[in-house]
């Protein structure tokens, strides 16, 4: 094989970073910024699990026939896997605060262009008067 | 073999996904991405983050980003 | 009574949660939500300082190496963390008393959001455990942002999703430099992860240690709302309802100052970590008097002096002296204080008066004398004005500047204090000296009483830490002492 599977998988992390970043800095529409930030999410999940992964190492979960200490030093390390469970829900909740949100201001303003949603109204009130 | 596989489907349609004009796409895109993801899961020997994120990132996320596109527009102009 | 530690952080959350349940039942909410914060600041005090491992798990000693490993989330609480925590307390309590009293139907989600984000920086100053902090952390920025979404105030939508679509490119940030430190030491508990630099652990050295101190800085300067975003951070300091901005303030001093701590721990070996962190730091406090001095909106113009005054903290800790530290832990626990005063005082004029603008207000002193006092003495608290409790921080400060040899700081923190000195005494003069122009009707509401003693208790808090800094300066120099 050219290249093992946790250089490949860091490679993957690292390819959906960049693009959510792009996504979320470059794009213009809100929905398709908040896919890239999902992106973003998931690269950074990938990666604490490419860390807990031993090559050639069995799932973490110790079952009765199993020798523990053949176990400790062939398992793969289930800390990350933990810490991504919490990760991955955060997410999710992040998003759908931020979903929640672009749905109120559709209905304000009609559009999804973040030019258009965020830009600094505190001027534009003034020249208005 | 089925790893690299599932890492390329997860990169090309992540960037399928942003290049959409119609975001219902975009969205079912985004769940494939994130079953390909929860499959790289299942083979770095994690089974149980990835019947989380095949719940929660390829199922419930793309159902609510679908639910604010029905509610808000479909085209992204 | 070891037993109060986690309930510093639970009782809140589990109030919070029962108070979000009975949201419906108005005159129910409104009792039990001033009863909670009541005792939320007694917890602090009746309980003993030490060690909390949750569920139980003692820390394992390593055959091999003799270290120590904490295996389970830790909690360790010292009269530090009790000062920190005590005086969020208080804040939290004047803010319930005064959203309660000027509101006439209370709202269970809004004081969900309070007692939430209460419970979440408490939990990230005691928390030992570097992911743990990760989760509150969102926690914190997720309840800022329904702080800013649940107010009044006109654009308040798009400064939150501002807010957090910034907050949701700094967030994986930050994490991403919690994966490379776990990826290096296999732990994510910050006595081990110092345990094991201290022992000499080869890879502490490594390419991969400064780029998490990179991204982990990158997130703190995010949640301290420093450059580059102090523009958001000041967003959603104008975009929150008065006393929301005085608590939102107060997380971000706690947050910033408990992720500072544990950068501190871990990075303090690597020499560059002290540079950025200053140079961070005057930028923050140059960029943000530049703006505050040229904005209309008397509300930003308070956000962006309290965002500058964040600075003085990382300069503080940054300067990396014991006085040096002690002064900008000290200063931390002055600015909550200080600008909740201020937010408060200036929100309730606001409030009164129905405009923000500076330029369509003025003559405000013979409505409303009780409260530009005390505003005033509030500014001048954050200018460092002797004998206030600003005052003996930024001295604290300036001496531990020329005695680490470093003058050109001490002559920029005393411009900064002078230009943060005029900028109050503008907005002040604006406000309430100026005759009063034509077209501003003040509606002769009166400011509710709440209010004024708020602003009067948050008053002594700042004159007796002004008069008597011992009480403060002696635990944090105690902590520093073990920090260095």
């Amino acid at each position: 094989m050219i290249m093992d599977l946790q250089l490949a998988s860091l490679l993957t992390c690292g390819f959906l970073m960049i693009i959510g970043m792009f996504a979320a800095i470059f794009i213009d529409n809100v929905i398709k910024k908040v896919i890239g930030i999902a992106f973003i999410e998931e690269g950074v999940n990938l990666f604490i699990v490419t860390i807990g992964y031993k090559a050639g190492g069995v799932v973490p979960i110790i079952l009765p026939e199993m020798d523990p200490s053949w176990f400790a030093s062939n398992a793969a390390y289930p800390l990350p896997f933990g810490l991504v469970l919490t990760s991955i829900v955060i997410g999710a909740s992040t998003l759908a605060i931020m979903l929640a949100l672009i749905m109120i201001l559709y209905k304000k303003y009609g559009t999804l262009s973040a030019k258009e949603l965020l830009k600094d109204r505190s001027k534009e009130a003034v020249a208005d008067e | 073999m089925l790893g690299y596989l599932f890492m390329i489907f997860a990169v090309v349609s992540a960037i399928l996904a942003l290049v959409q004009r119609d975001l219902l796409k975009a969205v079912i895109l985004t769940g494939v991405s994130g079953a390909s993801v929860a499959f790289i899961f299942q083979i770095l020997l994690a089974p149980d983050v990835a019947l989380t994120q095949a719940i929660i990132v390829a199922a419930i996320e793309p159902a609510f980003i679908a639910l604010t596109v029905k509610k808000t527009t479909r085209e992204d102009v | 009574m070891n037993e109060l530690i986690p309930l510093m952080v639970i009782f809140p959350i589990a109030a919070a949660l029962l108070i979000n349940l009975f949201g419906f039942k108005s005159t129910f909410v409104k009792y039990i939500s001033i009863i909670v914060a009541f005792i939320i600041p007694i917890i602090p005090l009746a309980s003993n300082f030490g060690l909390h491992y949750f569920g139980g798990h003692a820390p394992l000693e390593s055959s091999l190496s003799g270290i120590l490993y904490h295996t389970a989330i830790t909690y360790s609480f010292t009269a530090f963390e009790q000062l920190f925590i005590f005086i969020l307390g208080i804040l939290g309590f004047f803010v319930v008393l005064i959203y309660v009293n000027s509101y006439k139907k209370a709202s269970g989600p809004y004081l969900f959001l309070l007692f939430m984000g209460i419970a979440a920086v408490s939990a990230l100053i005691l928390s030992d455990d570097i992911f743990h902090m990760f989760v509150f952390f969102e926690i914190a920025a997720i309840v800022q942002v329904g702080i800013v979404a649940a107010s009044t105030i006109k654009d308040r939508y798009e400064i939150a999703l501002k807010y957090m679509i910034v907050g949701s490119i700094g967030s994986p940030i930050i994490l991403l430099g919690i994966a490379f430190l776990l990826a290096i030491f296999g732990n994510v508990n910050i006595t081990d992860i110092v345990n094991m630099i201290n022992a000499g652990f080869p890879a502490a050295s490594s390419p991969v240690f400064f780029a998490s101190l990179a991204l982990i800085f990158f997130g703190w300067l995010y949640t301290a709302g420093l450059p580059p975003f102090h523009t958001a951070k000041s967003g959603i300091y104008s975009g929150a309802e008065p006393q929301g901005a005085a608590l939102l303030q107060a997380f971000s001093v706690i947050t910033m100052v408990s992720i500072l701590i544990a950068m501190v721990r871990i990075f303090s070996g690597l020499e560059i970590f002290n540079v950025i962190l200053v140079a961070f730091s005057l930028l923050a406090m140059i960029l943000s008097i530049t703006m505050a001095l040229v904005q209309t909106d008397f509300k930003r113009m308070i956000a962006f002096l309290a965002v500058g005054e964040l600075g003085f903290i990382g300069l503080g800790m940054g300067i990396g002296t014991e006085l040096s530290m002690t002064a900008g832990l000290f200063q931390a626990v002055n600015e909550m204080v200080i600008t909740a005063l201020l937010f408060i005082g200036f929100g309730a004029i606001a409030v009164v008066c129905k405009t923000t603008d500076i330029n369509k207000l003025g003559g405000l002193i013979s409505d409303y004398p009780k409260t530009a006092i005390m505003v005033l003495i509030g500014g001048f608290a954050m200018a460092g004005v002797p004998p206030l409790n600003g005052f003996q921080s930024k001295l604290m400060l300036v001496q531990s500047a020329l005695n680490a040899g470093y003058p050109e700081f001490a002559i920029i923190i005393v411009l900064i204090s002078i230009a943060t000195f005029v900028v109050f005494v503008k907005v002040f003069y604006l406000m309430f000296l100026k005759t009063k122009p034509k077209a501003l009707e003040v509606s002769g509401e009166k400011i509710p009483k709440s209010t004024i003693i708020t602003l009067a208790v948050f008053l002594i808090i700042c004159i007796t830490l002004g008069l008597f800094p011992s009480i403060a300066t002696d635990t944090i120099s105690g902590f520093v002492g073990g920090l260095l």
